[in-house]
């Protein structure tokens, strides 16, 4: 490591003009040796490396088959129509709540009904979406339409945006509501029409989010296994899938490990662009020189109205999917025997006690250790200059860019033997989901902080400040929003996600989802149903308790502005 | 303010270095003598009930992960160094074929290992039968019932384009069932006829699950109208309540062993050794009839109640496990480059 500052050349070393600053990276560097490097490598050597030898023979197997290309280009497909869609939702939904005049407790509901896709497991979704649309589906059957095939493209895509579009909305509405309303009333006031208003301030200042958020939302797409599992069928291939069935069908590591280091190329490449374009320019709007806070102008009533029918629409669809479950988890056989019963729910307490409380253990470490994290990392990488920065952004995303079956089975092979012994412990199973999800975190911090001046900081710098009490007094107030958009995207998943620790579940330590995808299997719908009740209750109320203590500790800071999770949350 | 702020460094980086301290990680050491740490391939909702009839006979107090056939076997490779588990509970004879190739399986030949018949155990002591599943047709009945036809009685029968887009099945990347449904047309048609065969099958294919069970939902619940599956799914789900038939093939079938095995370094040794002993002798049998856990025991000498595992009518196909298992991936992955990408 090269301690050197390239910003100011002339200082000394970084240890002692910024001894915070250094530590921090140190920290941080030294885990992501372990945690990122380490699998990464010895997956590497797995890969290229046959019998003790550099080999490109798995590359080039892998790339003889024209089913891979296949797979190639759809991923690239799927993520690129993914990302668009779910951040076109994402952004109107975060309009519906910021800028219409909505009453509050439908923006409430709008909020609560967003988070249901995302704190339910993908594979859930995806069965009710069978259910309702796939052949004979209940909405078809309904609505009158023959001919109509959910599996392939169609039905990943509606699918994933759905599952996906929420966490546009977290990041954008953060960045929304970051705005100074102060810039919407010298707009009207000046005599722009509320068209001009929305085109020319509202959207070019979330442009940080938006690029956040197709950027994050390409890589879950990129990312996700279990949709296309159950929705892709075979005429619709893409690279996860292909490398999962790979490595869990054909039980060829080296195969899976090869196609999946062929989603790294689009996953570098969009994470370059969004850094290109959104690098030079200043979209700087909380600037310390405010006057009073006024309350954002509304939208212009055409489009609030537009907002406000694809708002209704989507959320009458995602309600209706989650009926489907509600339901299956009370009658006793779905479909054949409709008589009440709870008798899912004591099987649920009875055999999932140990996987429920295994899981908010699990995730509740991951969210504090993976915020901390986030903050400090998204801080330096932002704000901070030093040597490598640009790496150093990059590696902390590297977990979240590869699958997470790649990433699953290298923390096996990496943590299976000495010195690093971690197979069948909770640490595995926390740094799995601390190293891939702390992601949202990390790029809402930095979006926050384009936003924000750094004079504010260099006024609390010059004023006699140490760089750790501007951080801890200037910044964090700040990006409290930011912070809490990230805090809660990743206890959500560490509550739902299961692509890369249903390779990590041992016999100690198991999860919910894994629980569910299980009775998926053995025909247990009304099983699956039960858990993935439990689990969305849990995550609501865990939620809503977050959320409450982030209100008390964070009053202090916030009083003149409400922060939007206040509004759209449980 | 100074010590605020001093505290608060000081926390940040306790948090950090926490996570690297994650590393040195306290080893859970599983306690020895009465545990037994296994990964199930046989569904949790059998696993469950079977083990806890075992904890009762002996003592050992056994926990599990349900994986499918081809997770547990990738795992059981990548923790070859340190493995997590003793054993290794159901999932297809050549899953352990392959994983002997991986040097996975350690040898154990169980007390009782003579009475149960040879082509339901290894030749080499590595694993021990212990249960048998032929596989079987499941059907739909409203859907036969409208359509006005019989459940399926032959292969051929599937090709019909009234089932155009409406099987499912299991896709033989993932799933033991579907390389079973490839053995069994093998056997009946030779191989390359069989592949022909599957390439017409293809166009009546709607969905190919991921999992050997997948499908039999939607045929029950009339999203799809047939499918080929192993008997103990079939019946399962039929128990349930769904209007569905379960009908055979007249050109035959053939069935998979469900398998046991002692993991090579198994901590817990001793247990394990305990664990084969007791599923080879007529005990294991006994709990799988009395629970309606519909495997045919392996050990002849166990009384089967259910008529639907009654075998007498059914033509079944004999095919070596070790046969299974230098065929598989040769098998799948031609069924990958001519039937699915067609």
């Amino acid at each position: 490591m090269h301690e050197t500052n390239a910003f100011r050349p002339t200082r000394k070393s970084l240890m002692k003009t910024d001894p915070a600053l250094f530590s921090a990276l140190v920290a941080v560097w030294l885990s992501f040796a372990i945690f990122i490097f380490l699998p990464v490598i010895r997956l590497l050597i797995t890969t290229f490396y046959v019998d003790g030898t550099f080999s490109l023979a798995n590359m080039r197997k892998v790339l003889g088959t024209s089913y891979n290309i296949k797979a190639l280009y759809g991923s690239l497909i799927l993520a690129t129509s993914v990302s668009i869609a779910g951040t076109f939702l994402g952004y109107i939904f975060a309009l519906a709540v910021t800028r219409t005049a909505l009453p509050r407790p439908l923006k409430v509901l709008l909020g609560a009904v967003t988070i249901l896709p995302l704190i339910s497991p993908p594979f859930t979704s995806s069965i009710s979406l069978t259910l309702a649309l796939g052949p004979n589906g209940m909405l078809l059957k309904a609505l009158g339409i023959g001919d109509f095939s959910i599996y392939g493209f169609l039905g990943t895509w509606i699918s994933e945006t759905l599952t996906y579009f929420p966490v546009a909305f977290m990041v954008i509405s953060a960045i929304l509501n970051t705005m100074s309303a102060t810039l919407d009333d010298a707009a009207l006031s000046l005599g722009a029409s509320r068209w001009r208003m929305f085109t020319t301030i509202t959207i070019p200042l979330s442009l940080p989010g938006i690029g956040n958020s197709i950027l994050l939302l390409f890589g879950a797409s990129l990312a996700d296994f279990a949709t296309p599992l159950i929705l892709g069928g075979h005429t619709f291939p893409v690279l996860p899938t292909e490398a999962y069935l790979m490595i869990t069908g054909m039980f060829d590591l080296r195969g899976g490990a090869t196609l999946s280091f062929l989603l790294l190329v689009p996953a570098l490449l969009v994470f370059f662009l969004q850094r290109m374009l959104l690098g030079k320019k200043s979209f700087v709007s909380v600037t310390g020189k405010n006057g009073a806070r006024t309350e954002f102008a509304k939208l212009p009533t055409a489009l609030s109205v537009f907002i406000c029918a694809v708002c209704l629409f989507i959320v009458v669809f995602i309600l209706y999917l989650y009926a489907i479950i509600l339901w299956g988890s009370f009658v006793k056989v779905w479909s054949v025997n409709n008589t009440f019963t709870l008798e899912h729910y004591a099987y649920v307490f009875k055999h999932g006690q140990k996987a429920i409380s295994d899981t908010l253990l699990i995730a509740f470490l991951s969210t504090v250790i993976g915020s901390v994290l986030a903050v400090v990392i998204g801080y330096v990488a932002q704000r901070k200059q030093f040597f490598g920065k640009r790496f150093f952004e990059f590696t902390s995303m590297l977990n979240y860019a590869l699958p997470g079956t790649v990433v699953g089975i290298a923390y096996i092979i990496a943590f299976n033997q000495k010195p690093i012994l971690l197979t069948g412990t909770l640490s595995i199973l926390v740094a799995a989901y601390v190293f891939r999800y702390y992601a949202t975190g990390i790029r809402s911090v930095i979006a926050s902080l384009e936003q924000i001046d750094p004079a504010l900081e260099e006024a609390s710098m010059s004023l006699g400040a140490s760089s750790v009490r501007t951080f801890t007094h200037v910044t964090i107030p700040l990006i409290i929003p930011a912070v809490l958009a990230g805090m809660r995207y990743l206890f959500i998943h560490c509550m739902t996600a299961i692509s890369a620790t249903i390779f990590l579940v041992s016999v100690r330590w198991t999860l919910l989802t894994t629980r569910i995808l299980e009775s998926m299997t053995e025909l247990q719908f009304s099983q699956a149903s039960a858990f993935s009740m439990v689990l969305i209750v849990i995550v609501f109320l865990a939620d809503a308790l977050m959320l409450y203590l982030l209100k008390v500790t964070t009053s202090k800071f916030h009083k003149p502005q409400e922060i939007s999770y206040e509004k759209v949350g449980a | 303010m100074k010590n605020v702020q001093k505290v608060l460094v000081l926390l940040i980086l306790i948090a950090l270095c926490s996570t690297v301290l994650f590393a040195q990680g306290v080893q859970e050491k599983p306690k020895a003598g009465g545990t037994l740490n296994v990964y199930s391939i046989m569904p949790e909702k059998y696993a469950t009930k079977i083990f806890e009839e075992f904890t009762k006979d002996t003592g050992i107090k056994v926990n599990f992960v349900r994986l499918s056939s081809g997770e547990a076997l990738a795992r059981l490779i990548a923790e070859k160094a340190n493995p997590q588990v003793d054993a290794l509970w159901g999932g297809p004879a050549d899953t352990y074929e392959a994983g002997v190739l991986e040097g996975v399986f350690d040898v154990y030949s169980p007390s009782e290992a003579e009475k149960v018949p040879a082509q339901f155990r290894s030749k080499d002591g590595y694993w021990t039968g212990i249960g048998i599943i032929p596989l079987t047709f499941l059907s739909n009945a409203k859907y036969l019932k409208d359509k006005g036809l019989n459940p399926p009685a032959s292969w051929t029968d599937l090709l019909d384009p009234a089932y155009r887009n409406s099987l499912q099945m299991a896709d033989a990347r993932t799933s033991g069932t579907a390389t079973e449904r490839i053995y069994s047309l093998v056997k009946v048609y030779g191989e390359d006829e069989a592949y022909a065969y599957q390439k017409k099958l293809h166009q009546n294919v709607q969905l190919y699950t991921k999992g050997g069970a997948g499908g039999a939902m939607p045929i029950a619940t009339g999203q799809a109208a047939s499918g080929v599956f192993y008997i103990v799914d079939a019946l399962d789900i039929q128990q349930q309540g769904y209007d569905l038939v379960i009908s055979y093939p007249k050109e035959g079938v053939t069935y998979g062993v469900e398998a046991s095995g002692i993991i090579k370094g198994a901590k817990n040794k001793a247990a394990a050794q305990a664990l084969m002993d007791w599923a080879s002798s007529k005990r294991l049998g006994e709990v799988m009839v009395a629970n309606l856990i519909n495997y045919i025991p392996t050990r002849p000498d166990v009384t089967v109640t259910n008529p639907s595992l009654d075998m007498s009518q059914v033509k079944l196909l004999e095919a070596d496990s070790t046969w299974k298992g230098e065929n598989r991936t040769r098998f799948v992955e031609r069924w990958i480059a001519e039937v699915i990408q067609q």
